[in-house]
């Protein structure tokens, strides 16, 4: 009995972790998706996302839940202009260019947060945070979630169906889709593929904000923050397949039961190590991993 | 005499889809055999199942009398069997000298395929480009600069795939006779060509496939007359010019 | 293939000269030769990138695993049983080299981002695992090398770093010159071949498998080498610097790339410029703004590639190659 609620438990507390990783990373999907750029910088737009989660829950006393929107908004605008100076001119450029101008965004973006934020650790405090609903309970053993992680999730899902919606039931995401396929094609039928690439970026970096801030009531912002989940972001959509909304929301949900599960056994640091050598065996073995897209 | 290949029963699947459906053929030393069919046929699909790059699903392929099928490229190329790319596949980085080079490796040392390489340019006539990059190129050079890269291979069967796409008359005239030239001394080629022309002139025997199965094996004569293979021509129009893909 | 200008080779034997003469006339304990010596050590470093990450463009952003090997093989048996760091530099690259053909079974047949996601991800794993095996490597505190001048050259320890110079100076040269062998060979054709177009290298006969693990082996062995004379020169490290992202991986393939990837000078020409540029980055400014340096550091990388994507000697051959069109027609 105690056994099948360890499990059950464990079984829950994943698919919560899961669905916010989910969201983080259907920017860095959508991104590729669109644009066949590998962002290595992506993870710092959710650090970018906390941060001005953090702000807002500081100054203005606004719930994370509700400054996710600010960081969605603010992030959008910032990651349309570094599209449009930074990625707009590396887009046909060969592989080894797009990997270390985004590997320099990474230590440029980390490293300003260092130098405005400072490297202290900040958190915030929200009635909620430590309230959990019991869903369901038999004698001394409860099945319970933290609302704390209910709420990004809810949150996550949220976003993740907008996006989904976004893409597939407006003109504006089928012309994005479009140009995705063949950039070629939608221009000639009068897309404008600069905008959408740009779109598509602001976008995809201001979802993984939106999602850094709805973790905020559990995970504490801090520089560094960002580069930690960068191969747990890559897990996911490697997992689910590089470049699909459905992918990341089944990848994020199987990096979450990989992490809440190998937690019941494994020490902290052998955690990590798992996850890194998820990610390696993934990468192998997934055909899109074999065979690299190109664009023709 | 023995054939140099083999196809047994060959059938090439991705996921759903049948590009070769039991497929047999077999060429003797010495032929010049063109493989013909309309667009979609699996014309290049067989080329490639023949080389390596997407090993037969089912079937056997006998090349110098060694079942070769799921060995990969590097290892066929050095028993003698390679292919030009359709769409052309150079090095497009190196030299013209280096990309004919690289295929001289397969057997041999450094210095003996740069000095093979030599003689195969000047007998493809690219000599004079020897050290132009591969990427500056026409693309009836690089068609033959894929040409001079396979035989620097040294290959006992060479498969052709449209190397006289988008040539002049003259150029494909001079291909012609560099192909009968390599065949007298010994060469076998199998060749892809939506030309009928040039095919008609350059081959003596002639496969044909539809919807990747073989519907006719026999000599021009026959070919032209077989009412199959005019039904598959038939809508796709009996083509004489070089189709692009 | 080797276009040798007169006037390049005249370079060349100018730069060694020089190189081989001007910290004599630097003072000993000095930090511009302390500076000197990095830059040739991370000369070599970007020289032993460069034969998987240039000639076959398999980006790795993972070599810190392989030079982390190299500095802490050699550390643990040079504390723990005396043994010279000279034979705990062949154990290390023979370690290295099996890290390499292990991660070339799941890695190797990748291409582009995902081969160099595959090798960040397994030069983390190195890093935790050297932080969390604290009874071998120390753990996150780092590692000490034991400082015995009385074991003689042997221990590869000197009272000046003027020894530790000219022994950086043999280690880049030989580097230089494994590259050049690599790159004028046979091998070197073949790792071309599949840089430019891997399914035709294979159909014209390279054993592209063979080849790309064959550079792994051989990159890392050298990178792990270098690791040991690391270890030595710098006498402590830790986890993190020896297997950071920043601090030995990507820089490793910037010195590489920013001089033109793939070249023989591309290091050189790296080292060149970033090593110093890093010593001043963190010395005006280290101090004053934590992050500042890296900061800098990552503008500069985005900076270069949006200047000349192909990098800095790249740039040198078209200017050359403009001017001699002009000249000659």
């Amino acid at each position: 009995m105690q056994l099948l609620f360890t499990l059950l438990q464990t079984l829950l507390d994943g698919i919560m972790l899961g669905g916010v990783y989910a969201v983080l990373a259907v920017g860095l999907s959508l991104v590729f998706g669109v644009m066949h750029i590998v962002n290595f910088a992506h993870a710092e737009f959710m650090m970018i996302g906390m941060f001005i989660g953090w702000l807002c829950w500081h100054y203005l006393g606004l719930d994370p839940m509700l400054g996710a929107f600010v960081a969605l908004v603010v992030t959008f605008f910032f990651g349309m202009l570094v599209q449009r100076f930074l990625i707009r001119p590396i887009l046909g450029a060969p592989q080894v260019a797009q990997i270390f101008l985004t590997v320099g965004l990474l230590f440029a973006l980390e490293n300003a947060a260092l130098m405005i934020m400072g490297a202290e650790f900040r958190s915030v405090t929200t009635p909620y945070q430590t309230q959990s609903v019991i869903l369901f309970a038999s004698g001394p053993e409860r099945l319970l979630v933290g609302m704390d992680k209910l709420y990004a999730f809810l949150m996550a899902l949220a976003s993740g169906a907008a996006v989904w919606l976004f893409l597939n039931k407006t003109r504006f995401g089928t012309a994005m889709r479009a140009t995705s396929q063949d950039p070629m094609a939608a221009k000639l039928m009068g897309v404008n593929t600069n905008l959408m690439y740009a779109v598509a970026f602001g976008l995809g970096v201001g979802v993984t904000a939106f999602g850094g801030s709805v973790v905020l009531p559990y995970i504490t912002a801090s520089p560094a923050i960002g580069t930690s989940f960068a191969v747990l972001m890559f897990t996911v959509v490697v997992l689910g397949g590089l470049g699909s909304v459905t992918g990341a929301i089944i990848g994020g949900i199987a990096v979450g039961l990989i992490q809440s599960f190998s937690a019941l056994v494994l020490p902290i640091q052998l955690q990590n190590l798992a996850l890194f050598a998820v990610f390696i065996l993934t990468l192998a073995l997934r055909p899109e991993g074999l065979v690299a897209r190109r664009r023709s | 005499m023995s054939a140099l290949l083999e196809i047994r029963h060959v059938t090439r699947r991705f996921g759903g889809l049948v590009a070769n459906s039991d497929v047999s053929f077999d060429v003797a030393p010495g032929e010049i055999v063109g493989l013909i069919g309309p667009n979609g046929a699996g014309k290049t699909t067989l080329f490639n199942a023949l080389v390596g790059i997407y090993p037969p699903s089912e079937g056997e392929v006998i090349f110098n009398g060694q079942p070769i099928a799921g060995w990969k490229p590097h290892r066929i190329a050095k028993a003698g069997l390679t292919k030009t790319f359709q769409n052309v596949a150079l090095f497009a980085e190196s030299t013209v000298l280096d990309n004919v080079v690289t295929g001289g490796l397969v057997n041999r040392s450094l210095p003996e395929a740069r000095a093979l390489a030599a003689r195969i340019l000047d007998r493809v006539g690219l000599r004079a480009i020897a050290d132009k990059r591969a990427g500056d190129l026409s693309f009836p050079e690089r068609a033959r600069v894929e040409v001079a890269r396979a035989l620097c291979t040294e290959p006992k069967l060479l498969l052709l795939d449209e190397v006289m796409a988008a040539l002049t008359p003259i150029e494909m005239e001079e291909i012609i006779t560099l192909v009968r030239g390599l065949r007298d001394e010994g060469m076998t080629f199998v060749v892809v060509e939506h030309h009928m022309k040039a095919v008609m002139k350059l081959c003596e025997r002639l496969v044909v496939l539809n919807f990747g199965e073989k519907i006719a094996d026999g000599t021009p004569e026959q070919i032209t007359r077989n009412q199959k293979v005019l039904d598959a021509y038939l809508g796709a129009g009996f083509s004489t010019d070089a189709e692009a893909h | 293939m080797t276009r040798s200008h007169p006037l390049a080779r005249l370079l060349l034997v100018a730069t060694i000269a020089a190189l081989a003469v001007v910290p004599l006339f630097l003072d000993p304990f000095g930090y511009a030769l302390r500076i000197l010596c990095l830059m040739l050590l991370f000369g070599a470093l970007g020289q032993a990138w460069n034969i998987v990450g240039g000639l076959a463009n398999q980006i790795s952003l993972g070599h810190a695993a392989y030079f982390g090997i190299g500095a802490y093989s050699s550390t643990i048996l040079f504390g723990s049983f005396g043994l010279t760091p000279i034979l705990g530099a062949v154990v290390g690259a023979v370690l290295a080299s099996i890290f390499a053909l292990l991660l070339s079974i799941p890695t190797l047949r990748l291409k582009g981002h995902y081969f160099a996601l595959a090798t960040l991800a397994a030069g983390e794993m190195a890093r935790i695992v050297a932080n969390s095996w604290t009874s071998v490597t120390g753990g996150p505190v780092g590692i000490s090398v034991p400082f015995r001048p009385e074991a003689g050259p042997w221990a590869l320890q000197f009272e000046t770093a003027l020894p530790n110079y000219y022994l950086f100076f043999a280690a880049f040269l030989i580097v230089t010159l494994i590259f050049w062998r690599v790159k004028t060979s046979a091998f070197g054709y073949r790792l071309r071949a599949i840089k430019e177009n891997e399914i035709a290298a294979e159909v014209v006969g390279v054993d592209t498998y063979r080849v790309k693990l064959q550079a792994s082996v051989l990159s890392a062995a050298l990178t792990a080498v270098l690791g040991t004379l690391y270890a030595q020169f710098q006498f402590f490290f830790d986890p993190d610097t020896i297997f950071g992202v920043a601090t030995i991986s990507v820089k490793m393939a910037l010195i590489a790339i920013l001089g033109g990837v793939g070249t023989i000078f591309g290091p050189w020409v790296g080292a060149l410029v970033i090593i110093p540029l890093e010593e001043l980055a963190n010395s005006w400014l280290g101090n004053s703004l934590a992050g500042l340096s890296q900061f800098t550091y990552g503008v500069l990388l985005i900076v270069v590639i949006l200047l000349n994507p192909r990098g800095l000697i790249s740039l040198a051959e078209t200017l050359r190659d403009r001017l001699s069109r002009r000249n000659g027609q």
